[in-house]
């Protein structure tokens, strides 16, 4: 049985059962090629359901979706390890409760699909623990590499370049399953703080503000650079702050749920006596 | 016998545009993605194009554009005003859905009070059209009621010779012809016949469509849930699509000095509607989805007797969930009106 | 109805510059100011178009503007005045400012009241809190002419006493003997020496029962007051198409153009903020 056939009836059980209200899986999509979010709450229509090696949407974001979960009952979602991960940092950050989420998972590997086992966020534990040792042994992205060997002002001027192209479109932090904020940052006008003009200062202003506040939360998921309708490499920024957390603090975002938010805790242990 | 001009010639044409001091524009890549940009040569335009990723309207309504600068004193406000300048200028290469949407705009624009930002900019443009000879899986033109050769809002349309050496020269309005006279002498008379243009399938029934919108009982639909349940409400689709044209008016600078802008907004966003007391009128993501649909299909041609929408795809080939105003208006033309 | 845009070439996002010529504190966090324009041209313009009913876009540079209506009559056109209540960052801007101060003003924009239509009628006006000084717009307009009109009534009410808006021009009306006055606080808002009702406008709307025989309504407040109080005026005999009311919704640009004011398919800045009941019922519910 392919792992998609397995899925469909493993979303069927579960909604047959009464387990979950609704699934949360990938469609197909208008070309052959693209895949889409779909909301699953009848068992016989799971036969939607898709799982391919196209299916790379990280869809966890959905879980927040005006008052889901509200109603205390569970909903199933497919899930890649990064989504995985994305739910430990939702439950840590308080924005929903693991044990609503029935994960099926999946790892994308080249042109194809593996299952995951295991049905909590939990069960995956051990799994994200190898990838964090993994990812701590990779080296640095070659784009990463070439940044990091420019002056900043080549640098400076690199990310000019690619801001100027920014139409403040917000399309990114509405695919970003960690951009949870009922009123974000730059919604405020009380001060405004960040102008919302799209010209290259406030492009920049937007995306390097998100890009700290993603600090020690970003998984990685690729959604914000997939979702820039203009080509901008947003996953650069992220993962060079990625880097940096883990250097610095060993910190690989949603390892599990009670994970301490990097920029958000202190130990007497830390190095510097101030939390600056 | 029509008036033909060869590829050859483009760049020829070019100069002596410029010579007379007109700005050249047209459909150029730009670091990832495609947009119009100013050209000299012929050969920095890509033609091959389907579609360029972004539209023709960044033209006449920039993403964000400075209105009026403002210095305050104890005893007087002095402003200045941004208009902007009558520097004559061609586009050259646009596609007909996208200068569709500029007529469309100039509709809104002008309602009862004229926006002088826009006409301007519109004023001093030509446009010339490429009529299109491929289309892809998004392209939906003939849904609306439009043609990869359409007329509407062109100057000037261009059909591809099957030779592939240039184009056919037909004349629309007198801005446009009045626009060829620099280059007459580079125009051919000939009898080369224009390729055949795209085929692009009608996607849904556009009545059907209009029709279930206008029904009032409609408006309450669980339709529009369920139609919108992916949406994540980002202004990917408003901001890339060449008719929307709602936008957001901000201040920049201090109590002293400062710039009042024009800034593109999108009715996607949740606090586009949003009152100071706290109430929104549009509060779900389906309120706002059904806006959209309404504002272009219903809304829109109630007061212009034009849809807000020239099919031209973007909505849908750039939606980061897949979305798109093509699957809401299929689905629609099958319900039960 | 609109008013066109009659001079050519005018940049329609330029506002006008005011004096403020007086400020007035009219209720905890409400404010008056009466802006007199410091351009003849944009005064003499404003006498031509502005009738009762039309709002303008109030302003700071470096805050933004903010939408109210006129609270001024047409009968009195040589100055504007508007009354809001402080909520949001231009509203604060706007009551830090001083007389003397110069702020913006664009309009006036959108529809207004058919005041000769209501010529020979009697006028039934019915505001809560804050929502008078479109209200109190007409009620000027009228009482400026006085003789054109029946009888006139008005029934204001406010959650407390410290909440009524033109406390001074309520004892003018108060003191006619051409208007009959029904002022209402809320239950628990009344002062010790209150000495007119305490109730909920509807509620005292009834117990006052104005006739609906040959009389326009003219009604303004908070959604939900406007829900029950037109109940309260169809039990008594009032049609939807004679009673009166405004709207609000979020602005930017005020003419049409942002997108962004739409009730269904109407613009509150075009097709507004005047309507009748029986244009509001027309109205999908959930987009109000």
């Amino acid at each position: 049985m392919s792992i998609q056939q397995q899925y469909r009836s493993r979303a069927k059980e579960l909604l047959q059962d009464g387990s979950v209200k609704m699934v949360i899986g990938y469609g197909e999509g208008t070309t052959a090629t693209r895949r889409r979010p779909i909301f699953i709450t009848n068992p016989d229509d799971t036969d939607r359901l898709v799982l391919d090696a196209a299916c790379k949407t990280n869809l966890a974001g959905y879980l927040l979706r005006e008052g889901l979960l509200a109603d205390q009952k569970s909903v199933a979602i497919f899930l890649s390890p990064s989504g995985v991960r994305t739910i430990n940092i939702l439950a840590s950050e308080s924005q929903l409760s693991s044990a609503q989420v029935v994960v099926l998972g999946f790892q994308i590997q080249g042109d194809t699909v593996k299952a995951l086992e295991g049905t909590k966020a939990s069960d995956f534990s051990p799994l994200i623990a190898k990838r964090k040792e993994k990812r701590k042994a990779q080296p640095s992205h070659e784009m990463t590499r070439k940044l990091e060997q420019m002056t900043p002002a080549e640098r400076f001027a690199f990310w000019e370049g690619e801001f100027s192209r920014c139409i403040k479109c917000y399309a990114c932090r509405a695919a970003c399953p960690m951009c949870w904020c009922r009123r974000c940052v730059v919604d405020n006008n009380q001060p405004q703080w960040v102008n919302t003009s799209s010209h290259t200062l406030g492009n920049l202003e937007w995306n390097l503000v998100r890009a700290f506040h993603l600090a020690g939360r970003c998984v990685e998921c690729g959604n914000c650079s997939e979702a820039c309708p203009v080509n901008i490499p947003l996953h650069l920024l992220n993962r060079r702050m990625t880097e940096e957390v883990l250097t610095a603090f060993d910190h690989y975002p949603g390892a599990d749920e009670h994970q301490e938010p990097v920029l958000a805790s202190f130990r007497k242990d830390d190095p510097e006596t101030f939390i600056l | 016998m029509t008036k033909i001009l060869y590829s050859d010639d483009l760049t020829a044409c070019f100069s002596a545009w410029r010579k007379e001091g007109t700005k050249v524009l047209g459909p150029v890549q730009q670091a990832k993605t495609s947009g119009f940009g100013e050209v000299q040569d012929a050969k920095e335009l890509d033609l091959d194009l389907v579609l360029t990723d972004r539209t023709l309207k960044e033209l006449f309504f920039p993403r964000t554009e400075p209105m009026l600068s403002y210095s305050i004193g104890k005893q007087q406000i002095d402003t200045s005003e941004f208009l902007p300048s009558e520097h004559p200028c061609i586009i050259f290469g646009a596609r007909p859905c996208d200068a569709a949407g500029m007529a469309i705009d100039d509709e809104l624009f002008n309602w009862d009070y004229r926006d002088e930002y826009w006409f301007r900019r519109r004023d001093r443009s030509v446009i010339m059209t490429i009529a299109c000879k491929e289309s892809d899986d998004f392209c939906m033109c003939t849904s609306l009621g439009l043609a990869p050769d359409s007329a509407k809002g062109s100057d000037i349309l261009l059909r591809p010779l099957t030779s592939g050496k240039g184009w056919q020269v037909e004349e629309l309005t007198p801005k446009g012809s009045k626009a060829l006279l620099p280059i007459a002498s580079l125009l051919k008379e000939g009898t080369e016949e224009a390729a055949p243009t795209a085929e692009v399938p009608v996607l849904f029934d556009l009545e059907a469509c209009t029709t279930w919108l206008a029904n009032p009982e409609n408006f309450e639909s669980h339709f529009w849930k369920e139609i919108s349940e992916r949406c994540i409400g980002c202004g990917t689709c408003t901001y890339l699509c060449p008719t929307c044209h709602c936008f957001d008016i901000q201040d920049e600078g201090d109590t002293y000095e400062g710039i009042r802008r024009k800034n593109w907004d999108s009715c996607s966003f949740q606090l586009f509607t949003m009152h100071t007391s706290g109430h929104n009128p549009r509060n779900t993501q389906s309120a706002r989805w059904r806006q959209r649909i309404m504002h272009k299909f219903n809304y829109f041609s109630d007061k212009f007797s034009v849809h807000s929408c020239t099919g031209c795809g973007r909505c849908t080939r750039e939606c980061p969930v897949d979305m798109g105003v093509r699957e809401t208006l299929q689905a629609i033309s099958t319900l039960p009106k | 109805m609109t008013e066109t845009n009659s001079t050519a070439q005018k940049n329609i996002y330029k506002p006008a510059v005011m004096k403020i010529a007086a400020k007035r504190d009219e209720a905890p966090g409400v404010k008056t100011l009466r802006l007199e324009f410091q351009n003849p041209a944009d005064q003499e313009k404003f006498a031509e178009t502005y009738r009762t009913g039309m709002f303008g876009l109030y302003g700071i540079y470096g805050e933004g503007e903010s939408t109210f209506c006129v609270a001024s009559p047409e009968t009195r056109n040589d100055y504007v005045e508007c009354t809001f209540r402080q909520s949001g960052r231009v509203t604060t801007a706007l009551a830090a400012a001083e007389e003397g101060d110069l702020i913006t003003f664009r309009g006036p924009y959108g529809n207004r009241f058919p005041i000769e239509e209501f010529h020979g009628k009697n006028l039934l006006f019915i505001a809560g809190g804050i929502a008078l000084p479109p209200t109190r717009s007409v009620i000027w307009s009228c009482l400026d002419q006085r003789d054109k009109f029946g009888k006139i009534t008005i029934v204001y009410g406010a959650r407390t006493v410290a909440d009524l808006v033109y406390k001074q021009e309520i004892d003018e009306w108060a003191e006619r003997e051409d208007v009959e006055l029904v002022l209402t606080v809320d239950p628990g808002g009344e002062s010790p020496d209150w000495k007119h009702h305490v109730g909920f406008v509807p509620t005292i709307l009834e117990e006052a029962a104005p006739a609906p025989g040959n009389c326009v309504a003219v009604l303004c407040g908070p959604p939900i007051m406007i829900k029950f109080t037109l109940a309260s005026l169809k039990k008594l005999g009032f049609e939807e198409a004679n009673v009166y009311t405004t709207l609000e919704n979020r602005m930017k640009c005020g003419v049409g153009k942002c997108g962004r004011c739409n009730v269904g398919s109407v613009y509150v800045c075009k097709e507004g903020p005047v309507f009748t009941a029986e244009d509001v019922s027309a109205m999908p519910a959930s987009d109000l």
